[in-house]
C-alpha cells in the first residue's frame, strides 16, 4: 500500500535533480533557480527544509550526496561551467542543534570543464572520496580527495575524452569489480555511434580504459544508473534514452583481479533484459531502488512508472503513477486501483514479450 | 495568413475560460471531468461537451458573430469589466466588444466603443497595457506618413478643450458621439512611428509605458511614451514578427521571421542573443507565464509546438552563450496546429487549436527526477513541487525483497544464535529459505551430537549429501562400497516381494543429513511420521512410510488422512481412502491388471507424494525415474529415496545431475546437496542473483564460518553488501549483533581495541583491565602496594598520579569500570566481573571531546550540553555536542520508540 504526499518545494523554478543520502532521511534538491535547498525528515515524518542557499550562477543540475562516513557532503554541478562540494557545519548557533537551519559551506570549486557540467556523482565508499564529473563538451573528469578530512583539496586525477557531448554517468557500484564508470551521451545524432559508453579502471597503467561502447542505443540518453550490486555476479545498467533499457553486463573473466592477464581488459557478456516505449516518448530517468530489484522510470507521458523483474527474469511494469500526483479520471477503474501497490499484478507474469503491450493496461495507477 | 486563421486566448481572470477567434469570436469554460462522468457518445454530444483532453472538456458558452474582417483580439487584463474584448480590424478601427446582446455587462459603457485610426489599413497587433488597463496600443500598416502605433485611451470621453499646451499637445481627448450609435473615438492618447509599418507590438511588464515594436520588417524599437520624439533602444532585425517580452526576464525578447526566432537582451540590443532556426514558417511564438525563459513555438504546417528551455547564467562574457534545452510536443496526432496559447497561471498547461478547429488543453510534463530512499519511498520532483510516495509495508510473499529483508533484519532475521532453526520463522511466506534454516538447523545438532564430523579438506562445517557418499567426509577419503540388503517390500502382506536396497556408512549419514535416519533408532520413522501426520502432510507421510518399506503402515497414514479430511471438511481428500484401496491391493506380479491400471492412472493424481509411491509400485527395472524426477517432492525426500534405492554408481551420477541443476537454478533447497561448501557459494551465488535476497545468502555462510568458503571474495561480498544495508537502513543494533554472531562463530574477524586511555603522567593505560592483563604478563604494578589498600579509582593504576579533573565539577576523574574485577582478582567469577561491569554507571564515565580535548563526567556533560552549544572550559570555544554530524541521525529503533 502506498500513501503518496506532496511537499511543497519552494523552489522558484523547475527542479532538476532530488537525492537521497544513505540513510534516506535526508534529501537535496536543486533547481534551476540556482539553489539546493537540504530537507530532513522530522521525527513525526515530514519533510523540513533545513537549508537552502544559492549554489551556482546557472541551473543547477544534479546534486549529489558523499558517503556519511566522509561527514555530511554534497557535490553539485551547474549550467555554470562549474561543480562544487559543500559540507555542513553545525553548531552556528544553539538553534542548529535543535535541527533549525543548518548551514553549509563551499569547500571546493571545480572549474576544469569550459562548458556546462552535466553530472556529478561520488565513487563508491570502498574507493575513498573520489568525484566524478561529465560535461557538455564530453569530457569525464575524476577528482580524488587524497585526505578524506580535508574537503577542501581535490586533485584532479584523469580525464576521459568521450567524444561526444556527455549528459550523465554512473559509477558501478560492485565492490568486486574494478572501478567502473558508465556515461550517456545526449547527442541526437544517430550516426554518432553508441551513447552509452563503459569506462574501466586499470591499476597496472593507471588509465581508465573504455571496454565497451553499447552500439544499441544510439538515441539520446537522459540517464543512466547502475543498479545496487548486492553480491550480484552480474551488473545491471538502466538506460533512459527514448525507452527504458535495462542491461545486464556479465564479466567474462572469473576472477577481475586476477594478474593472469595484466593490462588487459575485462570482457563482458552484454545482454539487453529489458527494453520499455511505455512512456510513448523521451524516458528522462531511471532509479533503482536499494536491492536494486526495482526501477522507477519517469517520462515524456507525464508518469512515473515501476518496473520489477520475475525470477525469470522477465520485466513488467507494476505501476504507474501520475507525476502531478493528480488522480487520474481516465479509464473510470480507478476505483478498485487504491489498495494496490507494488504488488497488484504479482504473479501475473507472461510470456517475455507478451508484457510489452500488456504493461499499462493491466497495472493500475498510482495515487 | 488567411483571414480565418483559428487563435486562442486564455482568460486573464478566470482560470478555465477560454476563446477561440478566427471569423467569430467563441467563449468556452474548460472543465475537469467529474468522477464517473460520460465524456464520449452522444449524450456528451447532447450537453455540447468537447472533450479536450482526457481529463478535461470544454463547454461553448457564447459565440460573438457581430464582428467582421478581424485580425487580432486582445482580452482586457483586469477582473472588471469581465469578458471586455478589443478587437482589431482588417480597416484598421479597434471595436471593444464582449459576450452576450444585454447591457449587463456593459455597466461601464465601453462595449460597442470604436477607435478609428485617420486612414483606413489593416491592424496588426494590438496589447492592451497590463498595469494602466485603459491603455491600449495598436499596431497598423504604413498609410503615407500617418502614425503605425496608436495607443488609445479607452476611458476617453470628452474633447478636450482645443488649447494646445505644448507638453499636452499629444494627448488628445475625443469626444463620443451625441449618444446614439456606436460611439467613436479618433483621438489616441499617443501616436508613434510615422510613416512606418507596425508588424507587432508589446508592452514591457515591469517597465511602464515603455512599448516594443516591430516595424518596417527592419527594426525592432523599444518605445518610452514620456518622450515619444525617438525610440529609446532600437535593433536592426528582420524579424519584427510576434514580439513577445519575457514576463520573468523584462530584458529577454523574443521575436520571428518566416523560420528563424530570435532571442535578444535589451541591454546588449545591438545583436541577438540567441537564434533558433526552425524548419517551417513560425506561426507563434509565446514566453511561458509560469516559468523562466521557457518559450513555446508552433510552425505553420507542423503538428509540434516545440519547448525551448533558454537557460541564463549570470556569469561569461560575450563568447557565453545561453544554451537551450529543446523540447518538443505533439498532441493532436498528425494534424497541424494553427496556433496555441498558455495558460496564465497553470504551470505549463497550453491550449492547442488546429487548422480544422479541434482543440487539446494540454499539459506538458516536466522532466521528472526521481529517486528511491533506502526505504521502499520513493520522491519525485514534478516541475517545482515534489512528491512524496511511501511504502507502508505489508505482510505479502509478494512484496519486494528489500521490504522483506527490512522485515526479517527487524525481527532478527539470522541472529538466532541458539536455535538457527527459528531464523525460518522469520521468513514464513518462503518456503525454500525455512527448508534451509531447518537444514542447517538438523545438520548442526548432528555434529553437536557427534553424528557427523567436520573432516576433510576446507574444514567444511556443512557437508552436502554429494559430498558425503562421494567419500569425502569419511577418514578414507574415498567413496564406499554399499552392501546390498534385501527388503520386503509388503511385510505382514501375504504377497512376499523383495526389494534391493543399499547401505552403507556413507549412506547412513546422508540419511541423516535428508533428516531420514531411521536406521538405527527405531522410533524415528514413527515420530517423524506422526510429525508428518500432526502438520497433515498425509500424503507425504504415506510415501515415505513406503519407502521404508512399510506399506501397512503407508495405508494406515492415508486412512488417517482420510477421516481427518471428513472431519475438517475438506473436500477433495476423501479420495485418500480410495488410494489406500489401491494400495493394498498391491501385487508383485508382473503384467497383472493391477500394475497395468495404477502405470495408466497414475499421471491422472493430482498429488506429487500420490504419483510418487505408485511409480515406486510399478517400477520395471530399478531406474526409479519416475520417482527421481518428481518435481513436486521435495528434494530431501528425492536425495533420500536415492540414497536407499540407487547402486553406488547410478546414485553419485543423479546427485551429480541433481546438484548440478539445483546450482544452475539457484534453488536454496540445493544446499542439503551441496552444504555449505564451494558449490553451495555457486549455488547461493544465483539465488541471490535471481533473487537479490543478500541477507539469506550472507547469513548462511556465516553459520560456515570459520573456513576455505569464508574467504570466497563473493562471501565477502554477501557480508559486507548485508552489512552496508543494514548501516543504511540504521539498523545498527542488528548490523552490531550480527558483528558480534560472526566473531562468535569465527573469531579471525575479531576488531581491534579502538580506543586507548593512558596516563598524562606515566602514559599508562588507566583502565584497570589493562592493568589486570599487564600483569598476567608478568608485570606486577597496582597490587605492588598491597592488596587491601584499593588504588584509588580516580588516580592512575600505574604511577598513581590524580587522573584529569573534570571540567564541570573539578573532581578528578576516575571511572570503576573494570576496578570491582582488579580489586578481588583471586575470585574465579568471570561472569560475576562481567555483570559488575555493567553495572558501573555511565554517568561516572569519562568523556572528552576529540576536538578540543576537553570532558569530564558524562553526566555532568550531558547536562551542561543540554542547554550550552560550547565548551565548558574556560575560553575553549569549541561546539563539542555539534561536532559529530553524523550523530544526528537517530537509528531506527528510536525512530520507532518515539
Amino acid at each position: 500500500m502506498f500513501v503518496a504526499r506532496s511537499i511543497s518545494a519552494e523552489h522558484k523554478d523547475l527542479i532538476h535533480d532530488v537525492s537521497y543520502d544513505f540513510h534516506g532521511r535526508r534529501m537535496a534538491t536543486c533547481s534551476s533557480d540556482q539553489t539546493i535547498k537540504v530537507w530532513d525528515l522530522t521525527d513525526d515524518g515530514e519533510w523540513q527544509c533545513t537549508a537552502s542557499w544559492k549554489t551556482h550562477s546557472g541551473s543547477v543540475w544534479k546534486v549529489t550526496w558523499a558517503h556519511p562516513e566522509f561527514g555530511q557532503v554534497l557535490a553539485s554541478c551547474s549550467f555554470d561551467r562549474t561543480a562544487a562540494v559543500w559540507e555542513e557545519v553545525v553548531g552556528e548557533s544553539l538553534a542548529s542543534t535543535q535541527r533549525g537551519q543548518s548551514h553549509w559551506v563551499k569547500r571546493a570549486n571545480l572549474v576544469d570543464s569550459r562548458t556546462s557540467v552535466t553530472d556529478v556523482k561520488f565513487g563508491p565508499k570502498h574507493m575513498g572520496l573520489q568525484l566524478a564529473t561529465c560535461s557538455a563538451d564530453g569530457v569525464v573528469r575524476i577528482y580524488e580527495a587524497p585526505d578524506v578530512m580535508n574537503l577542501s583539496q581535490w586533485s584532479l586525477q584523469h580525464e576521459i575524452n568521450t567524444k561526444l557531448s556527455c549528459s550523465c554517468l554512473s559509477w558501478n557500484p560492485s565492490r568486486l569489480h574494478l572501478p567502473m564508470l558508465a556515461v550517456g551521451s545526449d547527442d541526437t545524432n544517430p550516426s554518432a555511434g553508441g551513447k552509452v559508453q563503459i569506462y574501466e579502471y586499470n591499476d597496472n597503467i593507471r588509465k581508465w580504459q573504455k571496454v565497451e561502447t553499447l552500439m544499441a542505443i544510439t538515441d539520446a540518453v537522459h540517464h543512466i544508473s547502475f543498479a545496487p550490486n548486492l553480491g550480484r555476479s552480474y551488473h545491471l545498467l538502466a538506460i533512459a534514452t527514448k525507452d527504458v533499457r535495462i542491461i545486464t553486463l556479465r564479466c567474462l573473466r572469473k576472477e577481475p583481479n586476477a594478474g593472469a592477464n595484466p593490462g588487459g581488459m575485462s570482457k563482458f557478456e552484454i545482454r539487453q533484459a529489458a527494453q520499455f516505449d511505455e512512456h510513448s516518448s523521451q524516458v528522462w530517468r531511471v532509479s533503482w531502488n536499494i536491492t536494486g530489484t526495482v526501477l522507477a522510470s519517469s517520462g515524456d507521458d507525464g508518469c512515473v512508472r515501476l518496473w520489477k523483474a520475475n525470477y525469470l527474469d522477465n520485466w513488467k511494469c507494476i505501476s504507474v503513477l501520475r507525476g502531478d500526483g493528480s488522480v487520474t479520471n481516465a479509464g473510470g477503474s480507478s476505483t478498485g486501483g487504491n489498495q494496490l501497490g507494488l504488488t497488484n499484478t504479482g504473479g501475473n507474469f507472461g510470456g517475455s514479450r507478451g508484457f510489452k503491450q500488456g504493461g499499462s493496461g493491466q497495472s493500475s495507477m498510482w495515487y | 495568413m488567411s483571414a480565418a486563421r483559428l487563435d486562442v486566448l486564455w482568460s486573464p481572470s478566470h482560470i478555465n475560460q477560454f476563446l477561440t477567434f478566427g471569423t467569430e469570436i467563441s467563449l468556452y469554460k474548460a472543465d475537469r471531468i467529474t468522477h464517473g462522468q460520460v465524456v464520449t457518445g452522444s449524450k456528451a454530444l447532447a450537453q455540447g461537451l468537447i472533450r479536450l483532453s482526457d481529463d478535461t472538456t470544454a463547454t461553448l458558452l457564447s459565440t460573438n458573430t457581430d464582428i467582421q474582417y478581424m485580425k487580432c483580439v486582445a482580452w482586457y487584463p483586469k477582473k472588471e469589466p469581465e469578458f471586455l474584448l478589443a478587437v482589431g480590424q482588417a480597416n484598421g478601427r479597434v471595436v471593444l466588444t464582449s459576450f452576450g446582446q444585454d447591457g449587463a455587462h456593459d455597466q461601464y459603457g465601453l462595449i460597442g466603443k470604436e477607435f478609428v485610426p485617420r486612414h483606413a489599413r489593416q491592424c496588426n497587433s494590438l496589447a492592451w497595457h497590463p498595469n494602466e488597463s485603459n491603455m491600449l496600443a495598436a499596431g497598423l500598416d504604413k498609410y503615407r506618413s500617418d502614425s503605425s502605433v496608436l495607443v488609445w485611451d479607452i476611458n476617453a470621453k470628452y474633447i478636450a478643450d482645443s488649447a494646445n499646451s505644448p507638453d499636452k499637445s499629444r494627448i488628445h481627448r475625443d469626444s463620443v458621439g451625441s449618444g446614439e450609435g456606436p460611439s467613436m473615438v479618433s483621438k489616441p492618447l499617443v501616436e508613434l512611428g510615422a510613416s512606418e509599418t507596425a508588424l507587432s507590438l508589446a508592452w514591457f511588464t515591469h517597465e511602464s509605458k515603455t512599448l516594443l515594436v516591430g516595424m518596417n520588417n527592419k527594426f525592432l524599437k523599444i518605445f518610452d511614451l514620456r518622450d515619444v520624439s525617438r525610440p529609446v533602444n532600437v535593433a536592426l532585425t528582420k524579424a519584427v514578427y510576434g514580439v513577445a517580452i519575457d514576463p520573468h526576464v523584462d530584458t529577454r525578447i523574443a521575436s520571428y521571421v518566416e523560420g528563424q526566432v530570435s532571442i535578444w537582451d535589451t541591454r546588449v540590443f545591438e545583436k541577438p542573443v540567441l537564434t533558433l532556426t526552425e524548419q517551417r514558417h513560425i506561426a507563434k511564438i509565446a514566453w511561458s507565464p509560469t516559468r523562466y525563459g521557457l518559450l513555446g513555438i508552433s510552425c505553420k504546417d507542423s503538428p509540434v509546438v516545440k519547448l525551448y528551455d533558454i537557460q541564463h547564467s549570470g556569469v561569461g562574457g560575450d563568447d557565453y552563450e545561453p544554451a537551450i534545452i529543446e523540447r518538443s510536443v505533439q498532441a493532436c496526432g498528425e494534424e497541424s496546429l494553427s496556433s496555441f496559447a498558455w495558460h496564465p497561471t497553470h504551470e505549463n498547461r497550453m491550449m492547442i487549436i488546429t487548422t480544422k478547429g479541434n482543440m487539446t488543453d494540454l499539459t506538458v510534463f516536466e522532466r521528472i527526477s526521481l529517486s528511491w530512499s533506502p526505504h521502499s519511498s520513493i520522491t519525485w520532483a514534478c516541475g517545482k513541487r515534489l512528491h512524496h510516495m511511501t511504502a507502508h509495508p505489508t505482510c505479502t510473499a509478494e512484496d519486494d525483497i528489500s521490504i522483506k529483508m527490512k522485515r526479517r533484519a527487524r525481527n532478527g532475521y539470522g541472529l538466532q544464535t541458539d536455535q538457527i532453526s527459528r531464523n525460518a520463522d522469520m521468513a514464513p511466506e518462503d518456503s525454500d529459505i525455512r527448508t534451509l534454516w531447518h537444514w542447517l538447523d538438523l545438520v548442526r545438532g548432528l555434529r553437536d551430537e557427534g553424528k557427523i564430523r567436520t573432516v576433510g579438506k576446507g574444514g567444511f562445517k556443512y557437508h552436502g549429501v554429494k559430498s558425503v557418499i562421494k567419500g569425502e567426509t569419511n577418514m578414507a577419503g574415498v567413496c564406499m562400497k554399499s552392501d546390498l540388503h534385501y527388503g520386503t517390500l509388503a511385510a505382514g502382506v501375504d504377497k512376499r516381494t523383495i526389494v534391493h536396497t543399499y547401505r552403507s556408512e556413507d549412506r547412513s549419514r546422508a540419511l541423516q543429513l535428508c533428516g531420514w535416519n531411521f536406521e538405527k533408532e527405531f522410533r524415528a520413522l514413527e515420530d517423524h511420521l506422526e510429525r508428518l501426520e500432526g502438520e497433515g502432510e498425509y500424503e507425504r507421510a504415506a510415501a515415505i512410510a513406503l519407502f521404508n518399506l512399510k506399506i501397512r503402515r503407508a495405508i494406515q497414514t492415508l486412512n488417517k488422512g482420510a477421516t481427518s479430511a471428513a472431519h475438517s471438511e475438506d473436500a477433495g481428500d476423501l479420495n485418500l481412502n480410495v488410494v489406500a484401496m489401491a494400495l493394498s491391493g498391491y501385487t508383485d506380479e508382473k503384467n497383472t491388471l493391477w500394475r497395468e491400471m495404477c502405470g495408466s492412472l497414475r499421471t491422472q493424481l493430482g498429488h506429487p507424494y500420490l504419483r510418487a509411491m505408485f511409480a515406486f509400485l510399478t517400477e520395471e527395472a530399478e531406474g526409479f525415474q519416475d520417482v527421481l524426477n518428481e518435481s513436486g517432492l521435495f528434494i530431501q525426500d528425492r536425495v533420500a529415496f536415492a540414497c536407499t534405492f540407487l547402486p553406488d554408481g547410478r546414485l553419485v551420477e543423479y546427485l551429480d545431475e541433481l546438484t548440478c541443476e539445483m546450482v544452475k537454478k539457484g534453488n536454496l533447497e540445493g544446499i542439503l546437496l551441496t552444504g555449505l561448501t564451494k558449490d553451495g557459494i555457486d549455488l547461493l551465488e544465483n539465488y541471490v542473483n535471481s533473487t537479490a535476497d543478500v541477507q539469506t545468502a550472507c547469513l548462511a555462510m556465516v553459520q560456515a564460518c570459520p573456513s576455505d568458503v569464508s574467504k570466497d571474495t563473493r562471501v565477502q561480498q554477501w557480508i559486507e553488501s548485508y552489512r552496508s544495508l543494514l548501516d543504511s537502513w540504521r539498523f545498527w543494533h542488528q548490523r552490531a549483533q550480527f558483528d558480534v554472531h560472526r566473531n562468535l562463530i569465527d573469531p579471525a574477524v575479531k576488531p581491534p581495541q579502538q580506543v586507548f586511555v593512558s596516563c598524562n603522567f606515566c602514559g599508562k593505560s588507566v583502565s584497570s583491565n589493562m592493568l589486570a592483563s599487564g600483569r598476567a604478563r608478568g608485570r606486577p604494578m597496582g597490587m605492588r602496594y598491597g592488596s587491601p589498600q584499593k588504588s584509588k579509582i580516580s588516580s592512575c593504576p600505574g604511577c598513581r598520579k590524580p587522573l584529569p579533573r573534570c571540567a564541570l565539577c573539578l573532581m578528578n576523574m576516575g571511572t570503576a569500570s573494570g576496578t570491582n574485577h582488579a580489586a578481588k582478582p583471586n575470585k574465579e567469577e568471570k561472569q560475576d566481573y562481567s555483570k559488575e561491569a555493567k553495572q558501573n554507571k555511565f554517568g561516572s564515565w569519562f568523556t572528552w571531546c576529540q576536538t578540543c580535548e576537553h570532558g569530564g563526567h558524562a553526566d555532568h556533560m550531558m547536562e551542561w550540553f543540554r542547554d550550552h552549544t560550547e565548551c565548558p572550559v574556560t575560553a575553549c570555544h569549541c561546539k563539542c555536542m555539534s561536532l559529530d554530524s553524523v550523530g544526528t541521525v537517530t537509528s531506527a529503533e528510536e525512530t520507532i520508540v518515539k
